[in-house]
């Protein structure tokens, strides 16, 4: 068949259900049918389904005219997701294209909710179209024989590539793809991304830089321009609003007449623990919503998900409280508004919340915006004009993510086995290990083989063999088991089940949050007052209550920044405050009164102002510093500054961080002018001095314990089989001490600060914003007492970074170890 | 580098390692080494670096030159786990010691005391001196000041500022002391201070008393209206 045969028969069916392909439909098909690999940049709820699912059937169509009556088995074509929750909804339209067209294509799903029998069948028959994750991908190279799996597959698609992109997931994704690339002769890679500041580089790491791959490639963006308004839920007393929370609470009210005026409506919450939250004390101020309004997040069951997502669709809900977990895929016709409560720190993530609602073609997204403390509000002007001007982020892939590689080393290395040499052609390839050197490479296969670089005595170390012809394995079984538990990169705290006495599964949770409770207390979790009785292998067992409680569960989840572009659009909101009423948004406007307040004491820092302020209190000398740049910037330059200051003189500091600054608390004063005589926010040697506070501070050693569990150092444990972990934690923190002592120049060791320089401090941008304040005159206020601005940070107990250059001796002397009296 | 402490009308020693010195009985107590954990985690896949596993043994040696005791008392877990490479070394390390040996058995001690015997180390699950109790697991026994291990204690210690630290400790109430864990990557478990307890932090070089403040309860800001 030639393709405008094949076209017809995809536009016949579009015909029948009343639509029309978009252009970038089509040209994606074009595309895919030349050979072609590629990036479709187009939003969720857009058809970008299709336009991938129809050229891979198209394709088996043409090579297989006879595909209505015949079958020709054998894994055609794999389609990963990041979130396994959205497999389902793929493999609907999957199958709608398959059946539809007559094909007698079949369509399965394998993640971590598939069962052992079903993966049996797997194995024996692989599905034409199978829907994955990257984590159950790597699994399946880990299992014997894998080439002949992959050696006939036409596509593996990979869905909101962005999502996986600047995690250590896509580096998983860049090593399974190199190997790929090499077993099927006929693959076409394709990635479909939402809007990002960097797509084509997106397109690079997915396809590897300068490889045929990527030379052989399309980049085809959907422009499907959306009409979005935010509008901001502005506290009509600016009075009693408070200075600082994350709760939103005060503003409950507000929301039920947006609530009340649309169809459906979801409100997206930060984080679970806020979202149990906030459905708890709508239920309770509004009782009339009971059966009516839902909540849905990661942790919990799946049935309960599902039954949400549905109700969603069936019109059958007035409100849903959600996460993160309803911002991809899934189309929900029927919500009409968003609400978004506290900053959503990034313009991409906005935008896609904001495009849950409205999603018939033309209409128009709404999304409110609910700041949870009065700051915020400055962050909801910026957000109205990031969406205005379409100012979206970058997604910053990692390089030589090594703890990754001996990974996906120790993967192969328990299926098929490797040859190094060809393996090492490969990884080369892609973006993540471009820049590795003979040496490095040799380092890790060492690693690999020895847990060292040479051989000692006394040693026991197992886990990769080299046989007689230079092959890599690994014979043990011991080690392939545990491997293979192992495999996955996203570290987060173990999650226990959540299971009521009697059986019955309600969710899971983070042990970090059981461990605080006692036998008998009650907490708040998936909407319900539960008893704890006790924790049997992973299990957490619960019994309903009916007492009331203020123990809500919570999930410490990752901490978000504000972009470089977010925060320059916020300081220019901020400043925007000096200026003529008319310049000024409604939401800054409606801050007036706490700018009274903070000039009271300080200022309000014009375009051409840093603002330092200090002052005491019963905890210490604070020292307060408000670059505007985004918490991950004032992390570096707090670090940086911190460590600076300790040289002039033995001190130790306590730091906090946000979006708006940074504090130095101490318990002696700083002298402010020592530290502008000493122009201690210069460039120079910049990069070796935060080199040597990332010594001082803990936050590589953090970084660290993902690094060793990826990398195999520290055994996460047997689900369901009761290892804890606590004795993980431990180790890793442990495994750091020893590291430092003993071996300072394995390559996992550095990763944690590679790492934590790259991704976390963003040197570049620390950079460009000591160029700025450079320009700035340094404004210090002594203030009498605690200010606006000052006041998120200073009450910040939570996460904290230490910094000392004083002796370890002469700082306990002025300490004790505290007695609590009831 | 020590500290003295009378306890019982017997005089004992805290030294910087975690080791007790009985003067009286020149006996050094030592609990928690957990030899060949190392070797274990290497065995199984996890190359925690090897260079650490000789650490144990210098630390030990060092401690016994110090006091030169007659008898060296393990309060348990002197190994992790099943024999592994590392029981050679230690064999090696037992015979360049004159002091006796014993070890009050640990609930990680899974190794057959026909080994120990072997090298001439007594092995017992408690024992029993004048008024005192020498167990593995901290133990209430009416007419005993019993000492212990096991528990790996360690203290946090706070002042202005937000600071805090966190330090391995002997941990000592009215009738019972806890020594630290010797061991290198072992790990500490923080308690907290009790009434009538005294703590005695490692501070890498020296053994230091532990000042300890009565605190009301936790401070907390109090929401704040404008």
């Amino acid at each position: 068949m030639n393709r405008e045969e094949l076209f017809n028969i995809a536009e016949n069916w579009f015909q029948e259900q009343q639509w029309k392909p978009f252009k970038f439909q089509k040209d994606t098909w074009k595309a895919f049918l030349q050979s072609k690999n590629g990036l479709l940049n187009a939003p969720t709820g857009s058809g970008k389904t299709y336009a991938l699912w129809f050229p891979i059937v198209l394709n088996y169509i043409k090579k297989n005219p006879d595909y209505k009556t015949k079958h020709k088995k054998g894994l055609k074509a794999i389609w990963i997701t990041p979130l396994r929750a959205l497999s389902q909804e793929i493999k609907q339209s999957a199958e709608r294209v398959t059946s539809d067209l007559g094909t007698q294509m079949t369509v399965g799903i394998r993640s971590g909710d598939t069962t052992t029998k079903e993966r049996v069948q797997q194995k024996k028959q692989m599905p034409d179209l199978l829907i994955t994750t990257p984590e159950s991908l790597q699994l399946l190279i880990a299992t014997k024989g894998y080439d002949k799996i992959f050696k006939d597959c036409s596509a593996i698609v990979v869905d909101e590539w962005h999502e996986i992109l600047g995690t250590k997931r896509g580096v998983q994704m860049e090593l399974a793809l190199s190997r790929i690339k090499t077993i099927s002769s006929e693959l076409r890679i394709w990635g479909i991304s939402a809007t990002i500041g960097n797509l084509e580089q997106a397109r690079d790491v997915l396809l590897g830089p300068e490889s045929k791959a990527l030379k052989n490639s399309v980049l085809i963006k959907a422009n499907i321009n959306k009409k979005i308004t935010v509008k901001s839920i502005i506290p009509k007393k600016m009075e009693t609003f408070p200075w600082r929370g994350h709760l939103g609470l005060h503003l409950l009210e507000d929301v039920i007449p947006i609530i009340n005026n649309s169809k459906t409506t979801l409100l997206f919450t930060n984080t679970r623990s806020q979202c149990e939250i906030w459905f708890q004390k709508i239920l309770e101020k509004h009782p009339e919503y009971a059966g009516e309004m839902a909540m849905h997040h990661g942790s919990i069951n799946k049935e309960t998900r599902v039954w949400v997502e549905n109700a969603i669709r069936n019109e059958g809900l007035k409100a849903v409280v959600c996460t993160s977990s309803l911002d991809l895929g899934v189309d929900f016709a029927p919500v009409e508004t968003v609400i978004q409560i506290g900053g959503p720190k990034g313009v991409a993530r906005f935008l896609q919340r904001a495009g849950r609602s409205g999603h018939q073609p033309g209409k128009e997204s709404i999304i409110h915006f609910l700041p949870t403390h009065s700051i915020e509000l400055i962050e909801a002007s910026a957000l109205q004009k990031a969406v205005k001007q379409n100012t979206v982020e970058d997604r910053m892939p990692h390089l030589n993510s090594y703890d990754v590689l001996l990974q996906y080393l120790t993967t192969l290395a328990i299926s098929n086995g490797f040859y190094p040499d060809e393996i090492y052609k490969e990884i080369k390839q892609t973006f993540c290990y471009q820049a590795i050197s003979d040496d490095q490479w040799r380092w890790l296969l060492n690693f690999l083989v020895m847990g060292s670089q040479s051989l000692q005595s006394y040693d026991e170390y197992k886990k990769v063999e080299v046989e007689s012809d230079g092959k890599f394995t690994v014979t043990n079984r011991g080690v392939a088991m545990r491997h293979r538990f192992q495999i996955g990169t996203i570290v987060g705290d173990v999650n226990l089940a959540v299971k009521y006495q009697k059986g019955g599964y309600i969710g899971s949770i983070e042990e970090f949050f059981i461990s605080k409770l006692n036998k008998g207390d009650v907490f708040t979790f998936a909407g319900r007052n539960l008893e704890f009785i006790r924790i049997k292998e992973m299990t957490v067992q619960v019994k309903n209550s009916t007492k009331k409680t203020n123990k809500i569960s919570s999930w410490m989840g990752s901490r978000l920044t504000l972009s470089a572009q977010m925060s320059e659009l916020l300081r220019n909101e901020l400043y925007s405050s000096s200026e003529p009423l008319e310049n000024q948004s409604a939401e800054i406007r409606a801050l007036a009164p706490l700018f009274v307040r903070q000039r009271r004491e300080s200022i309000v820092p014009k375009p051409s102002e840093f603002l330092i302020e200090t002052f005491k209190t019963r905890d210490g000398y604070h020292h307060l510093f408000y670059p505007f740049e985004g918490r991950f910037v004032h992390e570096a330059m707090g670090s940086l500054l911190g460590y600076r200051i300790s040289l002039l003189s033995p001190i130790t500091f306590s730091l906090a961080f946000n979006d708006y600054g940074f504090e130095l608390l101490s318990d002696q004063l700083i002298d402010i002018q020592q530290v502008l005589d000493n122009d201690l926010f210069t460039i120079d040697f910049m990069l070796d001095d935060l080199q040597k506070s990332l010594n001082a501070t803990e936050m590589a050693r953090r970084r660290f314990r993902d690094v060793a569990i990826i990398s195999g150092m520290v055994f996460t444990g047997y689900p369901k089989k009761g290892i804890k972990m606590k004795h993980l934690q431990s180790s890793s923190q442990l495994l750091f001490d020893v590291f430092r002592d003993y071996e300072p120049d394995n390559l996992l060791f550095q990763q944690a600060f590679t790492e934590t320089f790259e991704h976390q401090l963003e040197e570049d941008r620390l950079r460009l914003s000591l160029e700025r304040i450079a320009t700035q005159d340094m404004v210090w206020k002594q203030c009498e007492k605690a200010t606006p601005f000052s006041f998120p940070l200073i009450t910040d107990r939570m996460s904290r970074e230490k910094l000392s250059s004083e002796k370890l001796a002469d700082r306990i002397k002025k300490m004790a170890a505290l007695l609590m009296k009831k | 580098m020590t500290h003295p402490i009378q306890l019982q009308g017997q005089s004992f020693q805290m030294h910087f390692s975690g080791a007790l010195f009985w003067v009286e009985k020149s006996m050094l107590l030592i609990s928690d080494v957990h030899l060949g954990k190392i070797s274990h985690f290497r065995k199984y896949g996890a190359a925690v670096p090897q260079n650490a596993v000789q650490q144990n043994f210098e630390a030990m040696t060092m401690a016994i030159e110090f006091f030169k005791p007659t008898k060296v008392v393990f309060l348990g877990d002197l190994f992790h786990s099943s024999l592994n490479k590392e029981w050679e070394l230690f064999e090696n390390w037992v015979n360049t010691i004159t002091s006796e040996m014993i070890l009050v058995s640990g609930n990680h001690d899974i190794i057959s005391p026909l080994k120990y015997e072997d090298i001439h180390i007594t092995v017992i699950s408690e024992l029993v001196l004048d008024s005192f109790l020498l167990t593995h697991h901290p133990e209430e026994r009416d007419g005993f000041f019993n000492f212990s291990g096991h528990i790996h204690p360690a203290i946090k210690l706070s002042g202005l500022g937000r600071q805090s630290v966190r330090l391995p400790c002997f941990y000592k109430t009215e009738s019972q002391m806890i020594l630290p864990a010797f061991g290198e990557f072992t790990g500490t478990y923080t308690l907290e201070p009790c009434d009538g307890c005294e703590v005695f932090a490692l501070l890498g070089d020296s053994v230091l008393p532990v000042p300890i403040k009565e605190v009301k309860k936790k401070r907390s800001f109090r929401k704040k209206s404008i």
